[in-house]
């Protein structure tokens, strides 16, 4: 490369430019290597089966104002009168709702009066109808029954014979073995809940759980102040059976006070922090490539008009336009290499003090590699304008002035 | 001389708008994003009770599971039992003490267009108002009795006051709670703390209750906690009276220790009362407990989460090339219009007049720049207003102090970046540039 020489000492003189756009480069591919990994990450998170037809489905909360409610005699009527409504496909009541951030947990164990190495899972009190509610999807054993159902006041703990687990959850208790038939229990207690079925997949009530996806579902209803409906509607039929909701079940009982919102809108609120990062970040990523493209253009214009002269003079002594171009763009490449270099160490330093103190997500070589390369690609598109102007530098130009 | 730069500095944006154009957006981008993200943070990592910051603490004990450490960053449970509660509460030593958690009741008033709602109290003892410094418009706290004894008042919020009797003085009136009637003994001015730090167990930037309820309520009314309940210990004792006697957590525990005197007698007497629950067979793991002021609270609760800081980081990193940027930039532009410094130097003006000028005009471009930044972290803010669905509400806001730093850190960023053009600039050698024209 003949021209390798008289470019170095060309950059040499304007060493401080140079370098100030390669340190740009390098910072550029610092922040957005690492940006682009724990971008994926969320997005990977936010994305993850919830194993529930989410779009269908209402949820609705309701508190008895009288102190001593009938609140087993009020789910019967209302569930009875919620399944009969237009539209609506299916109804279940239950201690919380899916993917709302709030929600009960409990610590299993696979022996009685066990106190040490116990599973946490959420788990739910619910009836037989959850699983159609929610379109989750039994891939073992059989959904319980009604006569299954233990019917509670607050205080007492419920005589619970039988459950519904999730696969993982499944797979945590009782790794590579049939779980149907096999005890769970709860706490350090004594009292065997048989596994009875299996669903495929459930997310639970947390979505940023470190053990989302463990869950359990027992045949139980409590006796309390409030509790929580979840009604599936025909596709599309959402919003309309959303309105008439309220007054069907006030008109059947005004003691209450009731609150509905569609499950889409909890799932959204869970993940509003996680989807905040993948916005902010983008945004800041899409806003970062541009500035130093536009710094890029700016300066490239700069050193081509400062060296008019001598590009005339090349042109004049016989320097096609094809041989002014690949000097500017070359020159370019240089110092993107320069700085894809320091940036590349620099992103997996960064990098390891994200894993280490903030606890994202590891910097891999693949996505490092596209970053550099997307980054070379932003240096070069930025520079073929002014390089491609540069060559059109007549070389008239350069006699003229001299 | 001042005026003549800036006047100077105004010509020179104007003689290169593209350039210039440029190196506004750059300081205004990188400012508008990093004062965005830095504005979150730093709301977010603000003590209302900063001025209390020396005499309260939350209390913690170690009463958790003898085989398994409590999951927290100091290994505590961040509640504690409702009979820890009792027994805390005997005690005179503290100035002031809060036992507490939320609940919630519909609320009616009879008579009244107003239709039935839920509102989110707080189930608390007598001390609470002059503890968190809460305001009151009418009337004011309970008996000391109503803490162990069923009395049915109720302190309401403005915004329920508002709701309920427009505003109007209703001490003595009636209101209905899930269907039981209360007496309102006080109403409370606008309180909101945010991150609200007296309950950091659910959401850090909740709204406040909407109704204070006395102590003493609980087995009247078999409460439960509308917050975390958290237990290790399966087995349990019959009826509510056995889920308030039980190892169940929920419970917050603040006192005031006015003095670092006071302070080691309740640690002499919260270690006493620990070594005797020993002896009873409870509290089986080490002696531990904690107090912890209001800003190690905040930082206990991981208010400021770790994508926060990511995101402080991330958009200081974004300023810093926004700053190199506007560096080279300003480089170029400075030696662009080196023969009219050349000239400037010839007819008399010294170096440092040189210097100080195209320093006034980085500051220029840095005054510009942080000012439209400013309209940007407004934007920006709204933006996460909007992304975080009502979530952020009390902290996602801007207050003038926030104004100020990012035409500060604008001015800052410029002059940084203006130093060394400004230097080399200054630096340049007349003659060359005289020679030549």
């Amino acid at each position: 490369m003949l021209e390798l020489k008289p470019m170095l000492s060309a950059l040499w003189r304007n060493k401080a430019s140079a370098l100030l756009i390669a340190l740009q480069l390098a910072l550029t591919l610092a922040i957005i290597s690492n940006i682009v990994v724990i971008v994926q990450d969320r997005i990977e998170k936010i994305e993850r089966p919830t194993g529930i037809t989410v779009e269908d489905i209402i949820a609705l909360n309701f508190m008895a104002i009288p102190q001593n409610y009938d609140m087993t005699g009020a789910i019967a009527a209302d569930l009875e009168l919620l399944r009969a409504l237009p539209y609506v496909k299916d109804a279940t009541v239950t201690n919380q709702v899916p993917l709302s951030q709030s929600g009960s947990a409990g610590t299993f164990y696979t022996q009685p009066n066990q106190e040490i190495g116990g599973e946490n899972s959420n788990y739910y009190n619910t009836d037989p109808h959850f699983i159609d509610t929610l379109g989750l999807n039994l891939v073992a054993g059989r959904n319980f029954t009604d006569a299954e159902i233990q019917f509670s006041d607050p205080n007492e703990s419920p005589e619970i014979a039988v459950a519904l687990v999730t696969q993982q959850f499944a797979e945590k208790l009782y790794p590579g073995q049939d779980p149907i038939g096999k005890p769970l229990f709860d706490g350090s207690g004594s009292n065997p809940i048989e596994i009875i079925g299996v669903v495929e997949r459930h997310l639970g009530a947390w979505v940023g759980w470190s053990n989302a996806g463990n869950v359990a579902f027992f045949p139980s209803i409590k006796n309390t102040q409030d509790t929580n409906y979840l009604i599936r509607t025909e596709p599309g039929k959402r919003d309309q059976v959303l309105k008439a909701l309220v007054q069907k079940l006030s008109e059947r009982d005004p003691q209450r006070v009731i609150k509905t919102k569609v499950l889409s809108e909890y799932v959204a609120r869970s993940y509003a922090r996680d989807n905040l990062m993948v916005k902010v970040l983008s945004i800041v990523a899409a806003m970062l490539s541009f500035i130093v493209a536009l710094g890029i253009v700016g300066l490239t214009i700069f050193w081509i008009n400062q060296r008019a002269k001598q590009i005339g003079v090349r042109r004049a002594l016989g320097a096609t336009r094809t041989n002014i171009s690949r000097y500017f763009l070359l020159e370019n490449s240089l110092i993107a290499g320069t700085g894809i270099a320091i940036g590349s160490a620099a992103a997996l330093i960064v990098n390891q003090s994200m894993v280490r103190d903030y606890s994202q997500p590891e910097l891999t070589l693949m996505p490092l590699a596209i970053c550099a390369l997307l980054v070379l690609l932003v240096s070069l598109a930025a520079a073929l304008t002014p390089a491609i102007r540069a060559a059109n530098i007549s070389p008239a130009t350069a006699t003229r002035s001299v | 001389m001042f005026g003549y730069y800036i006047s100077l500095a105004l010509r020179s944006l104007r003689g290169t708008p593209v350039l210039s154009a440029l190196m506004i957006a750059a300081i205004a981008v990188g400012v508008g994003a990093s004062m965005t993200v830095l504005t979150l943070n730093y709301m977010m990592s603000q003590n209302a009770l900063e001025h209390k910051d020396d005499v309260l603490y939350a209390v913690q004990l170690d009463s958790w599971d003898v085989n398994k450490a409590y999951d927290s960053p100091n290994e505590l449970p961040r509640q504690i039992t409702y009979r820890d509660a009792q027994a805390l509460l005997r005690s005179d030593i503290p100035t002031r003490q809060v036992a507490m958690h939320r609940f919630g009741f519909t609320v009616e008033l009879r008579d009244s267009p107003v239709l039935p709602f839920t509102a989110s109290t707080r189930v608390t003892t007598r001390d609470f108002f002059s503890l968190f410094d809460v305001p009151f418009i009418y009337g004011g706290t309970w008996e000391k009795e109503a803490d162990t004894s069923a009395t049915q008042v109720v302190v309401l919020s403005k915004s329920t006051n508002d709701k309920l009797f427009s505003g109007e003085n209703s001490v003595g009136k009636t209101i209905s709670l899930n269907a039981e009637p209360f007496t309102v003994i006080g109403v409370i001015d606008h309180w909101q703390p945010a991150p609200n730090i007296h309950d950091l167990n659910n959401s850090h930037f909740a709204q406040s209750a909407k109704l204070f309820i006395p102590f003493g309520l609980h087995r009247e009314y078999e409460i439960y906690s509308w917050g975390n309940t958290n237990g290790w210990n399966s087995e349990r004792p019959d009826g509510y009276e056995g889920f308030l006697q039980g190892e169940n957590i929920w419970i917050q525990y603040w006192v005031e220790l006015s003095s670092s005197e006071q302070k080691g007698q309740y640690e002499d007497f919260l270690t006493a009362y620990i070594r005797g629950e020993k002896a009873q067979g409870r509290f089986e793991r080490p002696l531990k407990f904690a107090l912890s002021k209001p800003s190690e609270w905040l930082v206990l609760n991981e208010v400021l989460s770790d994508d926060n800081r990511v995101l402080g980081w991330v958009s200081l990193a974004f300023l810093l090339v926004c700053v190199i940027n506007a560096v080279a930039l300003l480089l170029a532009k400075f030696l662009r219009k080196a023969p009219e410094a050349g000239v400037r130097r010839a007819l008399g003006a010294s170096r440092s007049a040189i210097f100080t000028q195209h320093l006034i005009e980085s500051a220029a471009i840095g005054m510009i720049g942080g000012i439209a930044g400013i309209f940007i972290a407004v934007l920006g803010i709204s933006g996460i207003r909007h992304l975080a669905m009502g979530q952020m509400d009390t902290v996602a806001t801007m207050d003038w102090v926030m104004m100020i730093a990012a035409v500060g850190l604008a001015l800052i960023a410029s002059l940084l970046a203006g130093f060394y053009p400004a230097w080399r600039i200054s630096r340049t050698n007349p003659s060359i540039y005289l020679k030549t024209q």
